[in-house]
């Protein structure tokens, strides 16, 4: 089909990427229209061309690889290691979170009551959501490694049935923690204990949305014979980015949650 | 003996027939042979499922295959013509409309508000 001598993939011109940088413009300005003169349409907007250009972008990226065959071995080492780095930085940008709660956690000061928690600050039971969370996560860490190990003997019924059941737990967890936040007695507002903790396990709330969608993705290509047992790269980034989450929750779980308790 | 290549060590390296008539990454234009050649024969599948066991469908890669295929000169993202292009069509009139709109509001916002 192609007359290259070389195995990589040399795309078809695509406006995806400048419409995807104008989505984040449209995006961001909007962030500030909202913040400073409580106006919508343009986050509105931004957030619906984003979402417009994802959809195409990856529709394509599926069309080059499973109907027109595009991901030779090569290209799929070339996309291992760009998950592989994408994760990687998602890592740094959790660090950072970390970092500001340890530093304000480890040596309180005197406006906190010189302890952590701070004066007045009710902190949630570690032992009884968060624990439950835990589990949760683990459990859907097993059930994405069952559905690999079915995809790769060919099982199809197998997989669909345990993929299903990780983003059942995955939305399972996103309940469970949207009812936490609703219930605690602490806000955002709250001092550095709110921030630190809503903001890290609320950017962590978000990873979790994102792969449940990603794993919703790849359900729906497997149901539709996408993956074969030998090539499902779609399928493996998506139990990464699953089990990078999961890590991540179990740091906030031990750190923020238990030993910030 | 067959070969094929294997990506890691960038070399040759011998192979399966089936390996060799079903080259990596490269999948048949039309099924000149039976469809089950498409997948190979000692790869098994997740599609791999005898004829009367539809669990959620039948199996359409190989129609979409053929239809992405096609030589017309499409670009893979107005390969699949009208739906494609209006997609397109709506996502660039939002996103430049968006822009415009952007640079606009941000020149209003910049500009310094006299009363206060």
């Amino acid at each position: 089909m192609a007359h290259q001598a070389h195995s990589y993939h040399m795309v078809d011109p695509s406006p995806w990427p400048i419409f995807g940088a104008a989505a984040a413009l449209l995006t961001t300005s909007g962030l500030i229209m909202w913040f400073h003169y409580n106006s919508f349409q343009l986050l509105l907007l931004g957030t619906l061309s984003m979402l417009l250009v994802m959809l195409q972008w990856w529709r394509d990226i599926v069309r080059e690889s499973t109907f027109q065959g595009h991901h030779t071995p090569t290209v799929q080492k070339g996309l291992r290691y760009g998950m592989v780095l994408f994760i990687t930085s998602e890592a740094f940008f959790f660090l950072g979170f970390f970092w500001a709660f340890f530093h304000s956690s480890l040596a309180p000061t005197p406006e906190l009551g010189g302890q952590w928690p701070p004066t007045g600050i009710s902190p949630l039971n570690p032992l009884e959501v968060p624990l439950l969370n835990t589990a949760i996560l683990l459990a859907s860490g097993v059930t994405v490694t069952w559905a690999h190990h079915s995809i790769m003997e060919g099982n199809r019924k197998q997989a669909i049935h345990a993929l299903t059941t990780t983003i059942l737990l995955g939305f399972y967890f996103t309940a469970l923690q949207a009812t936490e936040y609703y219930e605690a007695p602490f806000s955002i507002a709250d001092g550095v204990y709110g921030s630190t903790f809503f903001i890290a396990t609320g950017f962590h709330g978000l990873h979790v949305i994102i792969g449940s969608s990603f794993l919703l993705v790849c359900l729906l290509r497997l149901i539709n014979f996408h993956f074969t047992s030998n090539h499902h790269f779609g399928f493996e980034a998506a139990a990464w980015y699953w089990h990078f989450v999961d890590v991540i929750w179990l740091f906030l779980y031990m750190t923020i949650y238990w030993w910030g308790s | 003996m067959y070969y094929k290549f294997n990506g890691v060590t960038q070399r040759l390296v011998g192979a399966a027939a089936s390996a060799a008539y079903n080259p990596q990454g490269l999948k048949p234009i039309v099924a000149t042979e039976s469809p089950a050649l498409i997948f190979g024969t000692t790869t098994k599948l997740a599609s791999d499922l005898p004829a009367t066991d539809s669990f959620l469908g039948k199996n359409k890669v190989p129609d979409l295959q053929k239809l992405f295929q096609k030589a017309d000169g499409l670009p893979v993202h107005l390969k699949r013509g009208v739906p494609d292009k209006l997609l397109y069509r709506t996502t660039m009139a939002l996103t430049i409309g968006g822009t415009i709109y952007c640079l606009v509001a941000l020149y209003m916002a910049s500009q310094p508000r006299n009363q206060k």
